[in-house]
């Protein structure tokens, strides 16, 4: 739902980061499987921001989805959950949730032109 | 050329966060965040929370919605702190309007600060507002399988209330279900069943509330 807001801030984000003068060709980002963001609307909503800025336009948006990745409060047994609505420990039965890794959205890196040098 | 960078791309709105959060800290106030679908309830319960504890604590509350300053009327009536942010387009709060809205208040003459986040049970879940808890708030028109299908708000919340518990004989809702699923995420998260019109439930709820404005809220922030 909130693609726009978020390829928003992306593009701020990416936009401090560019060399002064280059051109960007790739933004790559890791999306926590338990993020309520669609991957075609995030690169759709990209296409459309960065269509009226020459330094980005035409720019690709990859996007890696991060598997939930859980540790069991209880055992200590960390584990994928094949679902995010059942949490439940495969080795001790307990839902009981420690979030390592599935959450957050992460820019990983930029691939960027820079002009030939004159 | 390739560029390497890890960064959070909410890094600018969890950097307010932590300074609100860190105001917070040091006027020694609260702060709920509750969530919840459209029309659950948020409002009434906060109509009835403000109005149950004012001879209490201090109690300043934000509310934010896409357009109207409805809600904001209706919670002055029982508050005299009350600030609305209107998101025009977004459907959740971000630290920013709630660092702005808390900029309107007298942080340190208040024990407790409710924000009443946009009706959506998706998009504010991602958004750090500096809270010390997060609230979130099913009901019972809603359906049974809520929870299972917002894992990410029963993950996150410190305590989950189910409101419109007096609708319960007129929708057919699983009520058995309803627990399992939050079991099946969460064990451990408090569950409380309540009716923000009817009032019952409520004293679970208040008595909740008043043990964290009680407790070192510095012990209970979230990190
Ligand atoms: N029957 C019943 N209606 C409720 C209850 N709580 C809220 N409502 C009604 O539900 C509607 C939406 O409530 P409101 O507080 O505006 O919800 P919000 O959109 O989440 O802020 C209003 O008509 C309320 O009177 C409840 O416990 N039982
Ligand atoms: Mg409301
Ligand atoms: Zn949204
Ligand atoms: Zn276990």
């Amino acid at each position: 739902m909130h693609e726009m807001s978020i390829a928003t801030a992306l593009l701020e984000q990416v936009q401090a980061l560019l060399p002064e003068a280059a051109t960007l060709t790739e933004v790559r980002i890791d999306i926590g499987s338990l993020e309520h963001l669609d991957s075609e609307l995030m690169r759709f909503a990209w296409a459309a921001l960065v269509e009226s800025e020459p330094a980005v336009k035409g720019s690709a948006l990859t996007i890696t989805r991060i598997a939930t990745r859980i540790r069991c409060k209880t055992c200590g047994h960390a584990y994928e959950p094949e679902d995010a609505y059942t949490m439940l420990c495969p080795q001790c039965g307990a839902a009981h949730p420690e979030v390592l890794a599935g959450s957050g959205i992460v820019l990983k890196g930029l691939t960027v032109e820079q002009p030939t040098q004159a | 050329m390739e560029i390497n960078v890890v960064e959070n791309v909410l890094k600018l709105n969890d950097e307010i966060a932590q300074l609100n959060r860190s105001m917070l800290r040091d006027a020694g106030t609260a702060c709920l965040n509750l969530m919840g679908s459209p029309g659950s309830g948020k409002t009434l319960l906060l109509e009835k929370t403000l109005s149950a504890l004012r001879d209490e604590m201090r109690i300043g509350v934000i509310t934010g919605d896409l357009t109207t300053t409805r809600d904001a009327t209706r919670l002055a009536a029982h508050c005299e702190h009350v600030s609305q942010i209107n998101t025009g387009k977004g459907c959740h709060l971000d630290a920013n309007q709630v660092r702005q809205g808390m900029a309107t208040m007298p942080l340190d003459e208040l024990d407790l600060l409710i924000i009443e986040n946009v009706g959506n049970l998706i998009c504010p879940i991602g958004f750090d507002l500096g809270q010390t808890v997060k609230v979130g708030l099913f009901s019972v028109p809603e359906g049974d399988d809520k929870p299972a299908k917002h894992p990410y708000v029963v993950l996150e919340a410190g305590v989950l209330l189910l409101n419109k518990m007096d609708l319960l004989p007129y929708v057919p809702f699983d009520m058995d279900l309803f627990l399992a699923d939050i079991r099946a995420i969460r064990e451990d998260v408090p569950i409380m069943k309540i009716s923000a019109a009817s009032g019952d439930g409520l004293d679970g709820w208040f008595n909740w509330v008043k043990r964290l404005v009680g407790s070192e809220v510095g012990e209970l922030l979230e990190t």
